[in-house]
């Protein structure tokens, strides 16, 4: 199961946190620290999978041969999308391909919601940030990889409110998606 | 007042670079007053600001309360804001919980889908038994919700359920998996059930066996690659228990591997077959040669494809679940992953790094771990100083500083970007690399190290690569201490030593050279040379060397260096641990400088020895102050040791300059000797010592003098100063006489004859150079051309410089290949002669790893008593790394524990267990409805009679009863209203119940007239709540079970 998803930063701001365990802020905040540490200095080549945080590495060598999964987080997948790290923190049960394609489908949904979206548009609208990542995963779980029943879901519940006029400033469109092709729709 | 929306707060953010602390302090403060307002608007905005402020870091633990008022507010938008806050700031302590219970039960029962769905999502945050108990029968009627996504919402959030109260699943399973048949279910739901299911599955496969037929045939139909993937790591699990599976499976998955355009599925698929054990299965059959060739080749693939990291990734983690039953598989492909070793990306690396310790053996342990060896030495260590500049400010939380420069900002996310640093190579890594080396090193007692030599020479340079310790941090006792990654001393250098010292004790032909490391470790005059230049690192290790010179003292070259170094002022500030070992080895050191009887006790060695003895007090004596007591009990014994032997020297006479053979006092040739010389120290097992038996007749109970207390009262009185010296010097001579054995532990026979059976070294170690430092490399050689003197077959690399003999073959080497040609720079392919055969032996080759012969080096085992105990590992060498590993069994931070689950079984076996007050309830609920039935029967014949009578009079008798059947149903029955209805309409029963249903929609009808003014159905709640209990009565019919009318839900 995911037991995380955390958006922040070049510079290590949060943008959206989640945690599918209750943890102390105290906790959430040295995790975020200590996963901004690891991510921000992964050259262009690197893959998209972070070693384990102190934090968590700590304990997850326990793990015990006879059962093939176990609940300990031991996949930390991450893609960089112009200024925004997206994280997703996960036990074995997940394929580490497809949260990658999670990830994607997840801010593509955000791209339709807020017509090209930006950084800013989730920091002014974390409220429907949040209601897009429970379109996606409930408790941990994925209950939907579908792009169009994500937006579909977030809009039913009210109008995706753009981004404040004054702030942008226009010419946003940098580039085409990356070419990377999802592996479900 | 002046009130903020949370663009405002975030505007304003943006507006105080410099000083955002104090204006959020400030924000905070409004938000407190602004929280208790009777305002819902203001209310709930100060909440959504005080959500945002705690992404940061800022505590909103206070506002709990206010949480749940904005919670249960009629307004959407307010309902949101005040579930958002929930999830992203209850914590397990949060004592409001109790009171969200029932606002919570409330909505989940709401009329509005937008609304149910806030506490589905919330509850997996906050869930915790005793509400789980309570919100499940409203939870479970949400399973036939008309909408899918309330379905799927609702499907996941009972699993959360029933992680924390696993009884869940009884009641609710049955209906999952009626929805998982289900073939007209939408497919968004059949996923969220799959995805459930393989949560589920691994913590009990057996009961997911009956599923398998449905689950074969959605990964046949496929059309969702998510659910294909979890599908099949579902299958995984399931396989090993109906091995006829397999043969089903390997159709479908060989299709896929062979035709899919989803990389992700294709691996998944690889990844399922091998951990399924299906390849085990089919081993042996043709389809079994295809399948296993198919994966094992996709999976090179994966690795030599250019540019796509993730793929070497995973792949390397693929071959990590199959290193320890497919050997054979992994070894095929070392190349490519011995290639990963060096990959720039560190977490390729450390995937690469864990498979090679499962695939070491003899044959290519020295090229590993020369591989290791260069890496850790040819990237520089990184300095303190890097660390904190990523580091966002740790204790303090972070503010959410005004962006530098917002057209970052703004910078559209299409682009997926990556920065283009190198990275370092961290701590953690390095700690880890020298882990993995030590351990792969040191398995089996040594099992695949076939020259001592290089390993003494490795564990050298280990130490000249060691990171620089935390040991300020741990002595704080921060945090930090408890995260620390090696060993009890929190400082990899100690476990390198332990290394060196077992090595040492172990291995009794190489302990020269091993003595010979440990004493360049430990001489001052050497310590850059030896140790990490930057940093404080690999300073742990001299609490081994300290032990092993002074336990092996006579094995020195250099004695006199060594406790010059031992005795150096630098030493007292060693840590207490160290210096209490280095305490000990002055003594010992000293006994074998001094011991020597055979040479006269001249006025010269007198001299000497009397300086050496001064120098020793001189520097024992601040230590007698020590804080550490280990320290002061050792310098205060060995002070007074000293200063009798310099007592003891001085007063022997000395023999004159005529050469007669004077004795040297006995002191110091027996007596001090004889306390450390004995039985030669062995290794023994972990938990050997629990094993000696006790002794019948040992008493540990009764005081040894019973007159203790008087004895030391008496002694007390007695002058201490009084102690007649020659009675002492007396009695260290008598024990003497008596106890003391040979001093000299290994002949000097011993130490020859070893070394002799070496036969000559592999070019394996050609690439030496690449990283072992220089002048370890410079001893190697000159070694090595010693042992080889007499050896016509050893081509002497400088030889000819020296003799300018060469052989004819050497020349034409040298033409060729230039004037700097080195021999051992010359890289040897591994030829593998054997490959073909073992091909076809290959079951038994990897079941019995054949053994190369190794070389003539004997290697003390762990002394033990008795079979060894399933407590003591098999790496008994490190048991100090075993302890630690074991005592790391803690939970980790971001775990959800499942482990409730694995004791509830599935399966209906009915009888036994305690029932659910669900079930009860479902079971009183059928009773019930059958003497419904009845009742109403004959109630609507009443009714028909009376046609034109007002059909809400009903009996009070009727009522009654059926008050009483509302509380049994509602717990499963509940639907919304409006599906009900339609429901209702489309029930194909007898005409009665139509009836009723048309009834019932008049009501409702009445009821939206009532409810015109509010826009949202939720608004008007309140002033309906009477007409709508009586409603429930009404519907509460004996309709047909709730899965079937979910089927219908098209409306």
């Amino acid at each position: 199961m995911i037991n995380a998803v955390l958006v922040f930063n070049n510079s290590g701001q949060p943008r959206l946190t989640k945690f599918y365990t209750q943890l102390e802020t105290s906790v959430q905040q040295r995790l975020i620290s200590e996963i901004f540490t690891l991510v921000a200095n992964r050259p262009n080549s690197s893959c998209n999978f972070l070693p384990l945080p102190p934090l968590l590495a700590s304990s997850s060598k326990s793990s015990t041969p006879t059962t093939p999964h176990n609940d300990t987080p031991s996949l930390v997948t991450y893609r960089h999308y112009a200024t925004l790290y997206f994280i997703v923190i996960s036990t074995s049960t997940e394929s580490p391909l497809a949260l990658l394609d999670l990830i994607q489908v997840f801010v593509e949904a955000l791209d339709r919601l807020f017509e090209n979206v930006c950084e800013l548009d989730l920091i002014f609208n974390f409220e429907t940030l949040h209601a897009t990542l429970s379109e996606v995963i409930v408790g941990g779980v994925v209950i939907e990889t579908q792009l169009d029943k994500v937006v579909e879901g977030v809009k039913a519940q009210g109008r995706v409110a753009k981004r404040p006029v004054n702030e942008g400033k226009g010419g946003l469109n940098l580039g085409a998606f990356s070419t990377r092709s999802r592996d479900f729709p | 007042m002046f009130e903020k929306s949370l663009y405002d707060l975030i505007r304003g953010l943006r507006n105080h670079k410099g000083n955002e602390r104090e204006y959020i302090q400030e924000s905070i403060k409004e938000c407190r007053k602004e929280i208790r307002s009777n305002d819902m608007d203001l209310k709930s905005t100060a909440l959504m600001k005080l959500t945002y402020l705690e992404m940061f870091g800022h505590d909103m633990s206070w506002a709990s309360f206010n949480v749940l008022e904005v919670m249960s507010s009629q307004k959407y938008r307010h309902k949101r804001t005040g579930y958002l806050a929930a999830v992203q700031s209850f914590r397990r302590d949060t004592e409001v919980l109790m009171l969200a219970e029932n606002q919570l039960k409330k909505d989940i029962s709401s009329s509005t889908p937008t609304v149910i769905s806030l506490p589905l999502i919330a509850i997996p945050h906050v869930i915790n038994p005793s509400m789980a108990n309570s919100v499940l029968s409203d939870l479970i009627p949400r399973l036939t919700h008309s909408q899918a996504s309330i379905r799927k919402k609702t499907i996941v959030t009972l699993y959360r359920l029933a992680l924390v109260y696993p009884e869940t699943l009884r009641p609710a399973w049955p209906k999952i998996k009626e929805r998982l048949l289900d073939d007209n279910e939408d497919p968004s739901v059949t996923a969220a059930i799959v995805n459930v299911v393989c949560e589920l599955g691994w913590r009990r496969p057996q009961d997911f066996l009956p599923l398998a037929p449905r689950l074969f045939d959605l990964l046949v139909e496929g059309g969702n690659n998510w659910m294909a993937i979890k599908i099949i790591k579902l299958f995984a699990t399931l396989t090993p228990l109906e091995p006829r599976l397999i043969k089903k499976l390997l159709p479908p998955l060989t299709k896929i591997i062979k035709e899919t355009a989803a990389m992700s599925l294709l691996y998944e698929c690889i990844n399922g077959i091998i951990q399924g054990g299906i390849l085990e299965a089919v081993e042996g059959t043709a389809e079994g040669e295809d399948i296993a060739h198919l994966c094992v080749g996709k999976l090179r693939g994966m690795m030599v494809i250019e540019g796509d990291a993730n793929l070497k990734y995973v792949a390397l983690l693929a071959f990590d679940k199959i290193v320890q039953s497919h050997p054979h598989i992994v070894a095929v492909h070392q190349d490519v992953i011995l290639e990963c070793i060096d990959d720039a990306d560190i977490s390729i690396r450390t995937g690469a790094l864990n498979l090679v310790v499962g695939m070491v053996n003899n044959d290519n342990l020295t090229a590993i771990v020369g591989r290791l060896m260069r890496q850790l030495r040819n990237s520089p260590i990184a300095s303190a100083t890097d660390v904190p500049v990523n580091d966002r400010a740790r204790e303090t939380g972070v503010i959410p500083v005004a962006d530098s420069d917002d057209s970052d900002a703004e910078e559209s996310l299409r682009v997926e970007k990556k920065s283009n640093q190198a990275p370092p190579l961290p701590a953690d890594y390095r700690i880890s690399v020298i882990q993995k080396i030590l351990g792969m090193c040191s398995r089996d007692t040594y099992t695949n190290i076939s020259d001592f030599d290089w390993y003494v020479d490795v564990l050298v340079q280990l130490i000249r690569v060691c990171p620089a310790t935390k040991t300020s941090a741990n002595l704080d006792g921060t945090e930090d201490a408890d995260f620390s990654t090696s060993g009890n001393h929190g400082d990899i250098s100690y476990e390198i030593g332990q290394e060196l010292r077992n090595v040492a004790v172990r291995v009794r032909s190489v302990r020269p050279e091993a003595l010979e490391a440990a004493q360049s470790l430990v001489l001052v005059e050497q310590r850059d040379q030896m140790f990490p230049i930057t940093g404080n690192g690999g300073q742990g290790v001299l609490e081994c060397a300290g032990w092993m010179v002074g336990e092996y003292a006579d094995l020195l070259t250099r004695p006199d260096g060594v406790m010059t170094s031992l005795l150096h002022t630098s030493a007292s500030h060693l840590p207490s641990r160290t210096l209490a070992v280095y305490l000990q080895a002055i003594p010992k050191v000293f006994a074998s400088m001094a011991g020597n009887d055979q040479i006269s006790w001249t006025p010269q060695r007198r001299t000497l020895l009397t300086l050496l003895m001064a120098r020793v007090v001189h520097f024992l004596e601040p230590l007698a102050m020590h804080p550490s007591l280990e320290v002061q009990e050792r310098a205060v014994e060995y002070l007074e040791l000293m200063r009798l032997a310099s007592e003891a020297a001085s007063g022997t006479e000395t023999g004159n300059d005529n050469g007669d053979f004077v004795d040297p006092p006995l002191l110091l040739t027996q007596a001090i000797p004889a306390l450390f010389t004995g039985l030669e120290i062995n290794p023994v097992a972990p938990g050997a010592q629990r094993k000696v038996p006790f002794p019948d007749d040992l008493d540990l109970d009764t005081p040894i003098n019973a007159n203790l207390q008087h004895i030391l009262q008496q002694a007390e009185l007695e002058t201490i100063s009084d102690a007649d010296e020659d009675d002492v010097y007396q009695a260290y001579n008598e024990r003497i006489g008596t106890h003391s054995e040979p001093s000299i532990s290994i002949s000097a026979a011993d130490r020859l004859d070893t070394p002799k059976a070496e036969q000559p070294s592999s070019y394996q170690n050609a690439t030496e150079d690449e990283y072992l430092d220089s002048d370890i490399l410079a001893r190697r050689k000159a070694e090595r051309r010693e042992r080889y003197k007499d050896d016509p077959f050893y081509i002497d690399p400088d030889r000819d410089r020296d003799s300018g003999v060469s052989t004819p073959l050497h020349n034409i080497l040298k033409n060729s290949n230039g004037e700097e040609l080195d021999i051992d720079a010359i890289p040897i392919m591994d030829l593998d002669l054997e490959k073909q055969e073992r091909g076809r032996e290959r079951d038994e080759a990897h079941r019995q790893p054949k053994r190369k012969p190794r070389r003539n080096v004997e290697i003390i085992v762990d002394e033990t008593l008795g079979p060894d105990e399933a407590t003591s590992s098999r790496d008994g060498s490190r048991p100090d790394l075993v302890r630690s590993a074991q005592a790391k069994g803690k939970k980790s931070l971001l775990e959800v524990d499942s482990s409730g689950l694995g004791s509830l079984s599935l399966e209906d076996d009915g009888a036994g267990t305690s029932k659910l007050d669900i079930e009860r309830r479902e079971q009183e609920e059928a009773e019930m409805a059958k003497a419904l039935k009845e009742v109403e029967r004959l109630r609507l014949e009443m009714q028909r009679a009376a046609e034109r009578i007002q059909a809400r009079d009903a009996p009070p008798d009727g009522t009654l009863v059926k008050r009483k059947k509302k509380k049994a149903r509602k717990a499963v029955m509940e639907a919304p209203e409006e599906t009900r209805e339609v429901d209702m309409g489309s029930l194909p029963e007898g005409d009665h119940e139509e009836g009723l249903a048309v009834k019932k929609k008049k009501k409702n009808k009445a009821k939206s007239e009532e409810n015109a003014g509010g826009d949202a159905p939720g608004d008007g709640a309140e002033g309906v709540v009477k007409p709508k209990k009586r409603k429930k009565k009404r519907q509460a019919l004996p309709d047909e079970p709730v899965a079937e009318t979910g089927s219908r839900d098209i409306v």
